[in-house]
């Protein structure tokens, strides 16, 4: 979506180029940040964060990564820390106890196939620890490692967070037939 | 291996990274049930990485408001906004007069004080 003719312009400090770049990425990356931190308003700041570290970044960017898992990391770094200050990341820095999981709502089961509604409520309803890693992990492919360095964790730890989320997503989707069928 | 040990190993599974001859793998080929749970699990994973292209529209005015916080954009708008005030231009002329008036003042100043100085340097070489 965003080619290197238009990064290189950018890097030669063409503010129109820049535009160009805002125009064709916005929707992905309001929609991250949305995903990340659950709320249209904090989205946008998150967003408007990220575009100025873009700016800043750009120069930087050498194009060996694709443009887009680097625009990723960015719009992910800026959602953790709007989480910072908003004082909610101390849920995504602690597990979620496993006792605490809810029957899965009987709305949300499908047979094998999947709907988008359906996913989007069952990660919505998911705690924020193992929401935001089953979305940088799943959804915009980042490796665990750099997620544990975004959140404070260890890969290991990201790892576990992320078979929970997976596990709580498929219970959801599929119903507690599926759960209790061994 | 058995079901139970089966299980927990599937939503690392779901990524796709099955060996041809583990034992996970050999219980699979033979079990019909956990082959259909990683199946289920593999679905939420395509699921949620398709999800990357499924786009929310942010509010109105979120581009224009992102475009404006462009440090470039913000001077040259700046720059524009300002050669398109009239107060400004205005202010700009009173200035630039004052400026030209009190340099002419000036310069008028200096010669009549430089002329008594120059007279007498006159008389003086004529002596």
């Amino acid at each position: 979506m965003v080619t290197h003719e238009l990064l290189a312009a950018c890097r030669r400090g063409d503010p129109e180029a820049y535009e160009e770049v805002v125009r064709r990425t916005y929707r992905h990356v309001y929609t991250q940040a949305l995903r990340l931190v659950g709320d249209r308003q904090d989205a946008e700041d998150v967003a408007q964060d990220a575009y100025l570290r873009v700016y800043r970044g750009l120069a930087g960017f050498r194009g060996d990564a694709q443009f887009e898992t680097w625009l990723y990391r960015i719009v992910s770094n800026a959602a953790m820390s709007h989480l910072r200050k908003r004082r909610r990341f101390g849920e995504l820095a602690k597990d979620s106890p496993e006792e605490s999981r809810e029957l899965p709502s009987a709305t949300l089961v499908a047979e094998e196939a999947v709907d988008r509604d359906s996913l989007t409520k069952a990660l919505d309803s998911l705690p924020p620890s193992l929401r935001v890693v089953v979305i940088l992990k799943d959804v915009y492919g980042l490796s665990c490692r750099e997620i544990g360095d975004q959140i404070g964790a260890s890969e290991g730890a990201v790892k576990v967070r992320l078979h929970r989320a997976r596990r709580r997503l498929k219970e959801m989707l599929f119903g507690a037939e599926a759960r209790d069928e061994v | 291996m058995r079901c139970e040990e089966v299980r927990p190993l599937l939503p690392e599974l779901a990524e796709g990274n099955l060996r041809e001859a583990g034992e996970v793998e050999r219980h699979l080929a033979s079990c019909l049930s956990c082959t259909a749970e990683l199946g289920r699990y593999r679905t939420v994973v395509l699921e949620l990485a398709a999800l990357r292209e499924v786009l929310s529209e942010p509010a109105p005015g979120f581009l224009d408001r992102v475009i404006a916080q462009i440090p470039e954009k913000n001077w040259r708008s700046m720059v524009h906004r300002l050669a398109s005030d009239e107060r400004l231009h205005y202010a700009v002329f009173s200035v630039g007069g004052a400026v030209v008036g009190g340099t002419a003042i000036a310069l008028l100043w200096w010669r009549a004080a430089r002329r008594p100085l120059a007279a007498a340097e006159g008389r003086a070489a004529t002596v």
